[in-house]
């Protein structure tokens, strides 16, 4: 099996490249970028062709491509790649607003290849253990949530709207809303969200605290803020505080880690459990191989995540809470 | 020498009691509890005497200084206002009242009887918060964007278990979480909008759970998390400013855990942490109120103050209840 990567705009392409060649029997066959120095560099790192057009890699003889640009050109690669007979990895957010995913879906559904949201989360053993005690009704009926996806600032083209679609709102609420949603089994209904810039130089929101209400009554609220300083021990974080009828769950996703204090460094985490990223490949490439219809994480699940994440912006505005559904 | 008598032999009144006990300028005159047993337990402990009614404390009692109200919430106005009757100053549990009207009611009657009313905001006197609050203030993480805390742990088990109801004690938000409300205007100003979501009203069990959002007029955007769903008792905060970041856990940031191998043979053990200090929290918030009496000034923590967090709180399960988010004028 053979897969390309269309741009290493987002790092992410890094992870997922090493995930692609862990793996028996796939290939990386190329990476198209439109940046030639960052494509030349990263072709000649994974020993793969660059392609300083992506239509030249859809061209090649690959099964599938993963889509790892800037979050406003998702549309464009996705709808290229589906018309071109390739299976889609798409990074998340999958699309800056609603019109784009839907178009992405439809396209990828006509041309009978799969699409699959890049939520690596769902990956992370902590997570898929939870899930699973969920889903055993260990915790009885859910009855809120209380969420965190913090990070620093990327910079970059993600400070830029009209690459990114927003700051730290539509990059960080993607992913626990993601897995709330995949917990439960239900949806988003509204959405409340205080939003700001109030770290950054640049203005762009870094600073978000949504509050939501989902279809089987539970609420939630997620801490999506880019406000972890330079000096702070990691990158981010991904937690879930699960109150349900029968206990409470506490999860602390990427807390399986060496405390290391060293002079240059001073005090930083060091990260030994399992690499979700690569989870997320295996489970792609399982798909494709298996001639499935459907991604276990589809083009949907990204619109949904998509969905919340601007209506946060549209509550914030509003200071109002806002319906989806 | 002041002379204290404490109304309410609970929790709050026994901690309140044992920490006069160990003040040399204070003669703890008696504690009053209708449970007869509950208040001589307490009395016997801490060595004075007890009685079954605040009549029949003041009726007995030669002097009595100052007045403390350790009892449920919805019982603080009418011992606040007997004590102010009796011109004694008067020390309050917070909340300072169910609601506002109350609490203003309170504040006024006090000030027309020329006593003093302090409030049991007891988070100004924990030296986390206070060294937090220092910090913040010599900009030691620059200007603050996001905050969070937590508070909480098991559903408090107290008298009649009026805790469990709503027009008791106002559930979490009104009895828990003002501590952090207060504590937040204490440091970020004067709240601008809430908006909150909370367990109250949705499930039958006795469980309460409730996640805040307070926008503050200087900007800062708080999320505040109250829990009685939880197994046991923590606080937490984090402030995130623009060149660092503070935490506290108590969970995790703790001095020394004691555990039993051999107080119940067969059982498994419970593991006690302890936070020792000097002077604790509530001595040091008590001998406070006591020296503004004495000097005729303000304390760290006004009538004021306890009736702001009050506003902040009900707005919150205002908040609650409508499903909107209330602006605070």
């Amino acid at each position: 099996m053979k897969i390309g990567i269309i741009s290493f705009a987002h790092m992410h392409a890094y992870s997922y490249a090493h995930g692609v060649l862990q793996l028996e029997g796939v290939e990386l066959a190329g990476i198209a970028d439109e940046n030639e120095e960052r494509g030349k560099k990263y072709a000649a790192q994974f020993n793969t062709s660059y392609y300083a057009n992506y239509a030249d890699l859809l061209n090649q003889d690959i099964d599938a491509v993963i889509v790892t640009s800037e979050n406003a050109k998702h549309k464009e690669h996705v709808i290229a790649a589906a018309k071109a007979g390739k299976h889609v990895l798409c990074e998340k957010p999958i699309s800056t607003n609603i019109r784009d995913a839907q178009e992405m879906i439809d396209a990828c559904r006509e041309h009978g290849v799969i699409l699959q949201t890049a939520f690596p989360v769902r990956f992370n053993s902590a997570i898929i253990r939870a899930k699973q005690m969920i889903d055993e009704g260990k915790l009885g009926r859910i009855l809120a949530i209380k969420g965190t996806n913090r990070g620093q600032n990327p910079g970059g083209w993600f400070i830029e709207p009209s690459l990114s679609g927003g700051g730290a709102v539509i990059d960080h609420t993607v992913h626990v809303v993601d897995v709330m949603r995949w917990f439960m089994g239900a949806e988003v209904k509204e959405v409340y969200a205080e939003i700001d810039s109030r770290l950054s130089d640049t203005p762009i929101d870094d600073c978000g605290i949504l509050t939501m209400e989902f279809d089987n009554g539970v609420f939630a609220t997620l801490d999506c803020s880019w406000n972890r300083n330079k000096q702070f021990p990691t990158w981010g974080d991904v937690t879930l505080d699960i109150v349900g009828s029968l206990g409470t769950l506490t999860i602390d996703a990427f807390n399986q880690k060496l405390n290391v204090y060293t002079d240059n460094n001073g005090y930083k985490h060091h990260f030994w459990g399992d690499d979700m990223d690569a989870g997320l490949i295996r489970d792609f490439v399982n798909s494709v191989r298996a001639g499935k219809k459907e991604a276990s994480i589809t083009g949907e699940d990204g619109l949904r995540a998509v969905e919340v994440a601007l209506a946060a912006y549209e509550a914030a505005k509003k200071k109002e809470p806002v319906a989806l559904r | 020498m002041f002379h204290v008598l404490v109304i309410g032999a609970g929790t709050m009144g026994s901690t309140h009691a044992h920490a006069y006990a160990a003040m040399e300028n204070v003669n703890l005159v008696g504690i009053v509890d209708i449970r007869a047993e509950k208040g001589s337990e307490l009395a016997a402990s801490v060595g004075t005497r007890s009685f079954t009614s605040y009549e029949e404390a003041m009726e007995a009692l030669e002097r009595v200084d100052v007045v403390d109200v350790c009892v449920p919430t919805f019982l603080h106005k009418e011992y606040v206002m007997k004590a102010a009757d009796a011109g004694k100053h008067v020390i309050c549990e917070k909340p300072l009242a169910r609601n506002l009207r109350d609490a203003q009611e309170m504040i006024d009657y006090c000030k027309q009887k020329n006593v003093k009313l302090f409030v049991g905001h007891v988070l100004r006197f924990f030296p986390e918060y206070v060294n937090a609050k220092q910090m913040l203030d010599q900009e030691a993480i620059g200007p603050v964007a996001v905050v969070r805390t937590t508070r909480g742990g098991a559903f408090p088990m107290a008298w009649n278990n009026w805790y469990a109801d709503f027009q008791c004690s106002g559930g979490l938000t009104l009895d828990m979480i003002i501590h952090d409300f207060d504590y937040l205007r204490w440091c970020f100003g004067e709240v601008e909008r809430v908006y909150a979501k909370g367990l109250q009203g949705r499930v039958a069990a006795q469980l309460d759970y409730a996640l805040v959002t307070l926008r503050f007029k200087s900007g800062v955007i708080a999320h505040v998390e109250g829990t009685w769903a939880h197994d046991t008792f923590s606080m937490k905060f984090e402030m995130a400013g623009k060149t660092g970041i503070i935490d506290y856990d108590s969970s995790r940031d703790k001095p020394m855990v004691a555990f039993s191998r051999t107080a119940q043979a067969g059982s498994g053990g419970v593991a006690v942490p302890e936070s020792p200090l000097k002077e604790n929290p509530y001595y040091l918030e008590l001998k406070h109120f006591l020296s503004c009496i004495e000097r005729d000034s303000d304390p760290i923590v006004t009538a004021e103050d306890a009736y702001e967090a009050m506003r902040i709180a009900l707005a919150a399960i205002e908040s609650m209840q409508t499903g909107k988010p209330v602006v605070l004028q």
